[in-house]
């Protein structure tokens, strides 16, 4: 394989390659990005075996063939060369590559390219289009509650629901849940109902992807799923198994809404925490009319409170979250005001932004015993 | 600092200089020492050894019981003279740190005159002796510091190096424990300078991916910088008991509460770990220990258990009689890149959810 390609194209795909590949390999090879040159381009394919990564970008190809660099090492050599022309070069019968730019020579053993995992082709199915801002925002409004470890597997990634006029994402740990249903532009079309869990690496992966306002081109095969965004392919394993049936933790009769200012309630919360409890991180909402006491209180530490004007004329009522899990809701949503819908101080809780268009955004969270 | 536990409670009780003094647990309970006087080493005794052992090769031994606040409130003063020198000082327990002097409050030109300042300030202000070693790098630094114990001071200057690395034997490197050195003995190589006559490979093969660190070493490489942020690598607890545990549902839960200490410990910090450990002594001394690591970082103490019972079941825990019994996490992570990653907890409400 002898190949030439820009320094500035390579670097840009490199860097999309750094988070698949396996931070600590127990196989070697999936420390190794395959890099194949034919006609006029190169492709770049990495992969963990959870998610794979394909891309390419131009190269002036001067014989076609294919090699496998250590993805880290390979990124931090092209990085650190100058602007311009960046030569990739086979040598010693293959088992060594040379990365050459101006009068910069480099070396790299590479891996046979047999060794590396042949990956999942998408079998040409129908393709549906998302489109990739309203993905986005839907990913970072629910990847946080996302489980960090639970042995039940399907609770370690996100359920993903297509339909022809909307789609929906929704994460839970169990203790909080959060929840996006999106509209989805008519005009696009659209393939069968999807339904499936993706996996939590998909969803960072998918938001480190989509950087411009491009359209997502998504299709299920058989055990994965393909992305397509721009030049650019993500695949992933799918979680097998059976998401809890989300809809029925949404309550429906919380008759007690109160509205906050965003950056009021996140700064209250935020201070009045670090006296919360170290372990449970409890704080209270202390609601009467037309204000709201956020407090906490811990032996050891002491106690805090800030009170919140609002506008509520209900019967007062105490209830308490975990400050993490509103925090998290506050830290996402980009509006100035939130609603807390409340039944009594022991049922689901919901959390919603206000005033916001084009997708629905419903937090519930378990509150703690007061 | 020299001797450091035993020293202190020699400076505050006169009664006990001169003496050999241990402080450690109790030797009917199966304490071990922690740290021993320089009397009492002429007997043999040596920290980590079972006090009942100390207690047999000196029969005049005195036991003192640790005060840990004492030494910490120690340890401050100690640390407050090294910060005021500079501000890179990199712990390594109570009583230990590495400082790179190159650049010092004091504008000392040499080293070895920070070296005798600090050594000065320490018996000035605490009335207790320091070692020291004044080298190149953090190795030989180390090393150094050890070779002239009790108030000592060793310097080792660049065109020494050779010399001194050239009578060092394998396992005066830290983290070249017994049986690694059994390993590299057993490769005929007994002096650290014998490491340069295997080629990279040939070491991998003894001591795996330790290959490439023992090399450097031997030839006095080391360019790892002092890092006054150097984090905790492990965090765990060992228990020896009274009498062996045979019950294996005691062990399973001594097991378990010590899992759940370790997550305790995480979660106070906020940080995950990968890897849990968990280690066994059967009652003629055999120790084995059993890690199981995973990808994804975790402090759940639910799933740190779970871990640890498992690896539980890869000994022999029931069927001999057991000594001591430890478990430690290891592979410590900040979260990763998901915000506010947080596990389950088990004492939390949970959503009415079917699974």
């Amino acid at each position: 394989m002898e190949l030439v390609a820009r320094k500035a194209d390579l670097v840009r795909e490199l860097q999309f390659f750094q988070q698949i590949v396996e931070r600590k390999n127990t196989i070697p090879i999936l420390a190794n990005v395959l890099i194949e040159a034919s006609g006029n381009e190169l492709t770049l394919l990495a992969t963990d075996l959870e998610v794979a990564l394909r891309s390419r970008c131009e190269a002036a190809v001067d014989n076609p063939g294919s090699v496998t660099l250590p993805a880290k090492k390979l990124y931090e050599v092209v990085r650190a060369l100058p602007d311009g022309d960046v030569k990739l070069e086979s040598e010693k019968g293959g088992t060594a590559v040379k990365v050459s730019a101006e009068r910069f020579e480099s070396r790299m053993p590479t891996l046979p390219r047999e060794d590396f995992p042949s990956l999942p082709e998408s079998g040409g199915a129908a393709k549906s289009t998302i489109k990739g801002t309203v993905l986005r925002e839907m990913v970072a409004k629910t990847q946080f509650a996302i489980t960090g470890e639970d042995t039940r597997y399907y609770l370690n990634g996100a359920l993903f629901v297509l339909r022809a006029d909307s789609m929906t994402l929704v994460a839970t740990d169990g203790h909080r849940l959060a929840l996006v249903n999106a509209v989805r532009d008519p005009a696009v079309k659209g393939a069968e109902d999807v339904k499936a869990i993706l996996p939590r690496k998909t969803l960072s992966e998918l938001s480190r992807l989509m950087t411009e306002d491009i359209d997502v081109h998504y299709e299920r095969g058989e055990n994965h799923l393909f992305f397509e965004i721009g030049p650019r392919l993500l695949i992933s394993r799918m979680i097998d198994g059976q998401f809890p049936a989300y809809e029925k933790v949404i309550p429906k009769a919380n008759d007690k809404r109160i509205e906050f200012e965003r950056d009021r309630l996140t700064s209250a919360v935020r201070r009045v925490a670090i006296l919360s409890n170290e372990r449970s991180r409890a704080v209270k909402f202390v609601i009467d009319k037309g204000k709201v006491e956020v407090t906490s209180s811990s032996p050891e530490f002491g106690e805090a409170r800030e009170p919140l004007t609002v506008d509520f004329n209900g019967p007062p009522l105490t209830i308490c979250f975990n400050a993490q899990y509103v925090q998290d809701f506050l830290s996402v949503v980009e509006c100035d005001v939130v609603a807390l819908e409340l039944k009594d101080d022991v049922s689901q809780a919901v959390m919603k932004p206000v005033g916001v268009e084009g997708y629905d955004y419903t937090y519930v969270i378990m509150p703690m015993r007061v | 600092m020299d001797a450091f536990y035993a020293s202190v409670e020699q400076r505050d009780n006169p009664t006990l200089r001169g003496k050999p003094v241990v402080v450690g647990g109790d030797p009917t309970q199966r304490g071990v020492v922690a740290a021993a006087s320089y009397e009492a080493r002429t007997f043999g005794v040596r920290s980590a050894i079972p006090m009942s052992r100390a207690v047999r090769l000196c029969p005049s031994l005195i036991i003192v019981r640790p005060d840990f606040d004492k030494y910490r409130a120690v340890s401050q003063q100690v640390f407050a003279i090294y910060r005021e020198v500079t501000p890179l000082v990199e712990p390594l327990s109570l009583d230990e740190a590495y400082l790179d002097v190159t650049h010092n409050t004091w504008s000392e030109q040499l080293g070895v005159s920070v070296a005798r300042r600090i050594k000065q300030a320490i018996k000035d202000t605490t009335n207790l002796t320091a070692s020291a070693g004044v080298a190149p790098n953090k190795f030989l630094a180390k090393i150094a510091s050890g070779w002239q114990k009790p108030d000592g001071l060793t310097v080792i200057a660049p065109e020494r190096i050779e010399a001194f690395l050239q009578g060092l034997p394998v396992d005066a490197l830290w983290g070249v424990g017994p049986k690694t050195a059994a390993r590299l003995r057993a490769h005929r190589i007994e002096k650290l300078v014998d490491v340069r006559t295997r080629s990279l490979d040939q070491l991998r093969e003894i001591v795996g991916s330790a290959a490439e660190w023992l090399r450097d070493l031997s030839l006095g490489i080391d360019d790892r910088a002092v890092d006054p942020n150097e984090q905790r690598k492990s965090a765990g607890s060992e228990c020896t008991y009274e009498k062996d545990l045979t019950d294996i549902s005691r062990i399973r839960a001594e097991i378990d509460e010590m899992a759940r200490d370790a997550a305790r410990w995480l979660d106070r910090r906020n940080i995950y770990a990968r890897t849990v450990v968990i280690k066994v002594r059967y009652d003629d001394f055999i120790t084995i220990t059993r890690s199981q690591s995973d990808a994804k970082p975790t402090r759940d103490a639910a799933v740190i258990a779970a871990r640890a019972g498992a690896l539980l079941e890869k000994t022999e825990a029931g069927r001999r009689p057991i000594r001591l019994l430890g478990v430690s996490v290891q592979n410590l992570d900040e979260s990763d890149s998901t915000r506010s990653r947080r596990t389950v907890r088990d004492d939390e409400p949970r959503l009415p959810l079917d699974f």
